[in-house]
């Protein structure tokens, strides 16, 4: 369930944290299972980080669904989250979200056919001076138009 | 202009080690570990400084590192608030891509005044790459013998780590920030007890912005006087404003305090298409909105926002213009809190909804006639009565818009559609 | 705490610094709604229903977790008190669903009257209400979590009180949902407290679903029986029948918790097996009949069979530890009377000679300020639910416990060390830990320790005993059968005494310290009741026993039991065919709560209690027909018109009390594989094992013989294979040399044969 690779970069995170305190990595020892389990979270691979973390099943789905950045439902190999918060929707965020879904074909929270991509609509990255933005996996790309738009997502592959 | 956060923004490879060295970095804490600074000197010259909290709060960092019982026995930690995530705000980013030398030695200082040997950075999820970015800092200054254990002989101990958020704007606020790192969801805590006493893993803690953090050693190296004459009276310094929305040239500005907002407008290069402005929200999306003729006049200091009727916050200024639908956007805002709410406290988690499914219903052309004081009532309901600070950041915009655009509001909610867009 | 003066609403009240607002004001009896905050919880400061109105702050304030200060002035009733309230209730109005009419909380709902009194007559609010999927968390709590609003009183709950966090608030916001992980189910032995402690409907007794209104049933005080705590507790009532039990408060006993076992055995009183009516068996054929003849049937029957021929030396009585303390006497003075001594409730004691016999000397309430205990021989969590649970806040304040046991068992606190050992090494153990003590405290050394080894097991615990300033030595019902029980708990006393320590025997259940305490054990030179069953008996009056839970060995009993010249008069609440199979007369009695009587717990608090329902059609309590069938014998002095002058006239009598002979003699050279049998823990009596949704949980499931890999290859047996009719597991948990039985099943004769 989990690797040992993933094990080792759990192991990493809880060495940060004062001793009986390994629960402190539980976010990103989700973020790590999530990440070679298909990209998405389910009860067993929860389950399996309590586990390794020696706490209660029900505290690490608290965080798993507490937080955003946590997949429940299958997403695509790239999740392009499109900011549509104030500073992206006072630059026309709205009609490049309906652009992009239109070009790929599915909306909000659906996936494309080839399971590459998958679109979601997330409140404020940080990131409001370079409005409209999005952000694919872990990159920024920011100051978006369509052209922009479709030259970024024809490169995912 | 961009003298402290921002001071070596436009030099090769910023960011680096040696570039901030070479621009006198890292020379308070080396002074420090050399035994030539007490923590008296430096709170003392924090509280000359008039540097306040850079997060939103606006509380005199000096005094609140005084709080803190330095000399009881036990752990203390010190904490860096990089989980930005206020709409409008994006400064901490930067100084986090730009200046991660900065927050170290800052936080560093931190944890020397306060007797905090361990201290954690708190950066959101979604900041990868300043992620990255500062953990390449953190390696360089361990590298460096900057930090860790007795440090040069000093007998000082200073160990720094990352962690990292995982998508939740309510970590912002400090105690909820440490429920997170202690691997739980991001609910605020009840106060009393203040972090000061019981802060994370139970143990007394300090919680700074990162903006704060790294103001501190261009402050204690260039003296507190001198940070205060930048700025304004009961504002010291400058500030890093994030201007943002209907902007020609949309940026982050290191200003002084008392700068008017008529020249920071013109930094940003004025208004986009020759637009004409109508509002602005000038400290992030909690903050009230403000109308184009009040905000001209206004001064970006804490006082001076104050006196033009809302607050400097983060110092995040979102712009306005004319083709704006007030209506609209305040649904978007609505919708943030809405989203955000932990859930835990009555007034937010069931306020918060109830004030978005009012908006949303005008803006889908159901509006009805008493719907504007149904929502002030709420609004009013939720203000207040909360844990934390989220229920008043979601009900003060509501109150703002409908007191500064309430005829905008009241004709949607007659003719079903927008004012502004027709 | 410094004592200081302030106001609440105007009036001058002392209080201690720092004390949370909501207790002065519950103190003095300012009414301040409430909905997360419970007295026995931490405080979660989060429904805000408590805001109140604080001089000086800006804000309202929450009563719940501001600490008072001097001179600090409250206003309760103010306009922005009320504003607040008021507002606050409306938010937890806004989703909950109005329809308090078919909602199993109407009647007893915290929000419901809470809502009478500081909700508005109108809602504002016309937008949709939030509707929330509900899933099946077990057989014991039903759930409606539509209702819930988010108090986190059953999420504090489970991970301050249960010890095992159950149920969690999973999503954010407005979608922030109260439940368990995945579909596992509520596990906790003490879960329907959750039914207590949840302020609305979302959490309710899933057996009680849409029986009754709590105003249309009578709650009358009553005391569990099924341990040693004697629980305090409410009998819910309608039209004579039990429908639901909730926990009442006292702080020395159960504070304000109940165990499951507790709260859902009274289904039991409805099952179907209940015996309704007396009858009497002629030639071999069983007729229903009336009391009288009954009656007259049984006494004939002694008369004939045994008194007639002067051989009262040859009938025996005896009683199962449920028995309430008035029938224990009664029964014994009616055997008295006729001149037989041969009386006993030690029925599942292979040995008699080799007893435990400790004290209990510490309170249930001081069990929680030790640092150090020491159990031996217990599964005390579900053995001892609620002793449990004052350890667990023992070890919450910095306690340490260490276990002697022959297996592994669930704890729900951490243990300093978990010892696992085989049965026949427990008593060299604790006389090395005996043999470190005194060597410790340079005394000298008597005999039966000269060969005893002293391995680190026994140092580390010598240790501990000796560093704490106030521990206590637990002994529990695996050592019954112990080859060196009564070795066992005189070094437990040795140890104790040595140490400055306390002692719990926690080796006995139910109502067995009243027996001991009536003497209800072999008089002068009378048989026990090992004794008895070797012996040809001419007679038995047999008290609410059922031979295959109570005894080991059945096909003895049954032996015993069954020749046609042995006259069996019993008394039970329940069919069964053994009983039918060697019964003449059987008499049905009231189970619990449909007698009185009284219980004495392990701090010999004595509690008595009413009946809180008349038993069913026309069982009657045992104690009445012990003196009608006293009456019928003719002998004198059974004028009782009621139970309390049955207790009033015991609590004249001289008490036995058993202590330990400070003997000790072990042989430490016992081999083989010793087994410990136990019924499960729902089903240590009659009641239980009929209460019909307790026995589909995962405690109520619990059936297995469990053993190790070295254990299971003498034994020749597998997984798959069954041990004295229990289904085998093997697993590395259990000592050498041992088999751990926990069985929800009658003991078969075929397979003991």
């Amino acid at each position: 369930m989990i690797s040992t690779g993933a094990k080792k970069q759990i192991d990493a995170w809880i060495a940060k944290y004062p001793k009986d305190r390994q629960s402190s990595a539980v976010m990103q020892a989700l973020k790590i299972v999530q990440a070679e389990n298909g990209n998405r979270l389910n009860a067993d691979t929860i389950q399996a980080v309590a586990d390794y973390l020696n706490m209660p099943g029900i505290a690490a789905q608290e965080v798993a669904t507490f937080y955003e950045n946590y997949n429940h439902k299958k997403v695509g190999k790239y999740v392009i989250r499109f900011c549509h918060n104030i500073s992206c929707m006072l630059n026309g965020a709205d009609d490049l979200i309906a652009h992009l879904e239109n070009k790929l074909g599915v909306k909000t929270d659906e996936v494309t056919s080839d399971g590459l991509i998958s679109v979601k609509k997330v409140e404020c990255l940080g990131a409001c001076v370079g409005a409209p933005m999005f952000q694919i996996n872990d990159d920024y790309f920011e100051n978006l138009t369509i052209d922009k738009i479709d030259k970024i997502v024809d490169n995912l592959k | 202009m961009n003298e402290v956060c921002f001071k070596n923004l436009t030099k090769d490879q910023c960011y680096s080690l040696k570039t901030y060295e070479a621009s006198g970095g890292y020379s308070v804490w080396r002074k420090i570990l050399k035994g030539q600074l007490t923590p008296e000197h430096i709170i003392d010259e924090l509280k000359v400084s008039g540097l306040r909290g850079r997060g939103g709060a606006g509380f005199p960092t000096g005094l609140k590192w005084s709080f803190m019982p330095r000399h009881s026995d036990g752990q203390k930690y010190v904490v860096c608030n990089s989980d930005e995530g206020e709409p409008g705000t994006c400064k901490d980013r930067d100084i986090l891509r730009f200046n991660p030398h900065a927050v170290i030695e800052g936080m560093a200082i931190g944890g020397f005044v306060m007797n905090a040997s361990v201290g954690y950075n708190y950066i959101r999820g979604e900041f990868m790459a300043p992620f990255y970015r500062f953990e390449d800092a953190l390696k360089e200054a361990y590298e460096a013998g900057l930090l860790g254990q007795n440090i040069n002989n000093s007998s000082v101990n200073f160990d720094l780590y990352t962690h990292l958020g995982a998508g939740a704007y309510i970590c912002g606020e400090e105690t909820a920030l440490l429920e997170s790192i202690e691997g739980k969801k991001g609910q605020p805590r009840f106060k009393p007890p203040f972090p000061a006493n019981v802060g994370l893993f139970g143990k007394s803690t300090t919680i700074n912005n990162t903006e704060s953090f790294a103001s501190v050693p261009e402050i204690i190296n260039r003296g507190g006087q001198w940070f205060a004459d930048v700025g304004v009276e009961n504002s010291g310094g400058c500030k890093l404003f994030s201007v943002s929305g209907h902007v020609k040239n949309p940026a982050n500005f290191e200003v002084p305090m008392g700068t008017p907002f008529k020249d920071l407008l013109k930094m940003a290069g004025g208004m986009r298409d020759g637009a004409q402005l109508k509002a602005v929200i000038p400290g992030g999306s909690s903050t009230p909105v403000l109308t184009a003729e009040v905000a001209m006049s206004m001064t970006m200091d804490y006082d001076g926002i104050e006196k033009a009727g809302s607050m400097l916050g983060a110092g995040s200024v979102i712009i306005m213009d004319e083709s704006t639908c007030m209506v609209a956007v305040l649904t978007r805002l609505a919708h943030f809190y809405y989203d955000e709410s932990c859930g835990q406290c009555t007034p937010c988690r069931e306020g918060t909804g109830w004030l978005y499914r009012v908006l949303k219903r005008i803006i889908d052309g159901n509006g009805k006639q008493g719907d504007i004081d149904l929502l002030l009532g709420v609004q009013d309901k939720i203000m207040g009565n909360t844990i934390c600070a989220l229920g008043d950041a979601a009900a003060m915009p509501v109150e703002s818009f409908l007191r500064n655009f309430r005829k905008e509001f009241e004709y949607y909610i007659k003719h079903g559609k927008s004012m502004v867009k027709g | 705490m410094a004592d200081i003066e302030m106001e609440i609403d105007g009036k001058v009240v002392s209080a201690k610094v720092g004390e949370m607002l909501i207790k002065v004001t519950d103190r003095e009896g300012v009414s301040v709604p409430r909905f997360c905050y419970h007295k026995k919880l931490s405080v979660a400061a989060s429904c805000r229903m408590c805001l109140v109105d604080v001089e000086g702050a800006p804000k309202p304030q929450p009563a719940c977790s501001t600490p008072v200060a001097q001179g600090m002035k409250v206003h309760t009733q103010n306009d922005k008190a009320k504003a607040s309230q008021k507002a606050v209730m409306e938010f937890l109005l806004i989703n909950h669903p109005l329809d308090c009419p078919i909602c199993d909380q109407g009647g007893e709902c915290e929000l419901q009257d809470v809502a009478v009194e500081y909700g508005s007559d109108v809602s504002h609010f016309s937008e949709g209400k939030r509707i929330v999927s509900d899933s099946d968390i077990g057989a014991l709590i039903q759930t409606d979590m539509t209702r819930c609003i988010h108090c986190t009183r059953c999420v504090r709950f489970g991970l301050e009180i249960a010890g095992m966090m159950e149920m969690g608030g999973t999503g954010r916001g407005e979608h922030l949902k109260i439940e368990p992980f995945l579909r596992e189910g509520i596990q906790s032995e003490l879960s329907g407290n959750m039914i207590d402690v949840c302020p609305v409907g979302a959490l309710t007794s899933k057996p009680f679903r849409y029986e009754l209104r709590s105003w249309q049933m009578n709650s009358i005080p009553s005391i569990a029986r099924h341990d040693l705590v004697g629980s305090n507790l409410f009998v819910q009532t309608y039209k004579g029948k039990v429908k639901r039990i909730a926990s009442a408060d006292n702080d020395w006993i159960n504070e304000t918790w109940i165990s499951d076992r507790d709260r859902f055995s009274y289904e039991g009183l409805t099952h179907k097996n209940r015996l309704l009516k007396p009858q009497i068996k002629v030639q071999g054929q069983w007729k229903q009949v009336s009391w009288k003849v009954a009656l007259d049937y049984a006494v004939k029957g002694l008369n004939s069979h045994v008194l007639k021929h002067k051989k009262a030396n040859q009938l025996g009585g005896l009683v199962s530890s449920t028995a309430t303390m008035e029938e224990l006497y009664l029964l014994k003075k009616i055997l008295t009377e006729v001149g037989c001594d041969n009386i006993d409730h030690r029925l599942n004691i292979k040995n008699l000679d080799n007893i435990i016999t400790l004290d209990s000397n510490i309170k249930l309430d001081a069990l929680e300020k030790i640092d150090y205990a020491l159990i031996v021989g217990a599964n005390i969590r579900l053995e001892q639910p609620m002793i449990n649970h004052r350890l667990r806040k023992a070890t919450k304040k910095g306690a340490d416990i260490d276990v002697l046991n022959v297996m592994e068992f669930d704890f729900n606190y951490p243990l300093n060390a978990e010892n696992i050992t085989a049965p026949n090494k427990i008593a060299s153990t604790l006389a090395g830990v005996l043999k470190s003590i005194m060597t410790n405290n340079v005394q000298e050394l008597p005999n039966y320790l000269a060969t005893i080894e002293v391995d680190e097991v026994a140092n580390n615990i010598a240790v501990k005993l000796l560093n704490s300033s106030s521990s206590v030595i637990i002994l529990g019902e695996h050592i019954i059968n112990n080859e060196d029980a009564s070795a066992i708990a005189n070094l437990a006393t040795i140890i104790a005494q040595s140490t400055n320590s306390k002692t719990l025997n926690l080796s006995i259940t139910a109502n067995t310290i009243a027996a001991n305490l009536v003497g209800f054990v072999p008089q002068n030179s009378g048989m026990d009741v090992n004794t008895m069953l070797a012996s040809e008996m001419r007679g038995f009056i047999l008290l609410d026993i059922y031979p295959q839970h109570d005894f080991h060995h059945l096909e003895t009993v049954v032996k015993a039991f069954t020749p046609d010249d042995t006259f069996v008069i019993s008394l039970n609440s329940f069919k069964d065919d053994i009983i039918t199979g060697y019964s003449d007369v059987i008499l049905p009695i009231a189970s619990v709560y449909e007698t009185s009587g009284t219980q004495f717990n392990v701090n010999n608090d004595m509690q008595s209690y009413t009946a809180a329902v008349k038993a069913p059609d026309e069982v009657k309590p045992a104690w009445k027909i012990l003196k009608v069938m006293a009456d019928l014998l003719e002998l004198p002095g059974f004028h009782y018109a009621d139970s309390t002058q049955v207790l009033a006239e015991i609590s004249h009598q001289p008490h036995t009390k058993h202590t330990h002979d400070g003997h000790i003699n072990f042989t430490n050279k016992h081999n083989g594989i010793g087994v410990i049998w136990q019924n499960s823990p729902y089903s240590i009596d009659a009641v239980l094992r009929h209460s019909s949704t307790l026995q589909k949980t995962k405690i109520g499931q619990m059936n297995s013989a469990c053993m190790n890999q070295a254990s299971a290859e003498i034994l020749g047996l597998s997984n798959n294979d069954k041990y004295l009719g229990v289904p085998v597991v093997i697993t590395d948990t259990v000592a050498d040399d041992c088999v751990f039985i926990n069985t929800n099943h009658a003991i078969n004769i075929q397979e003991q044969a």
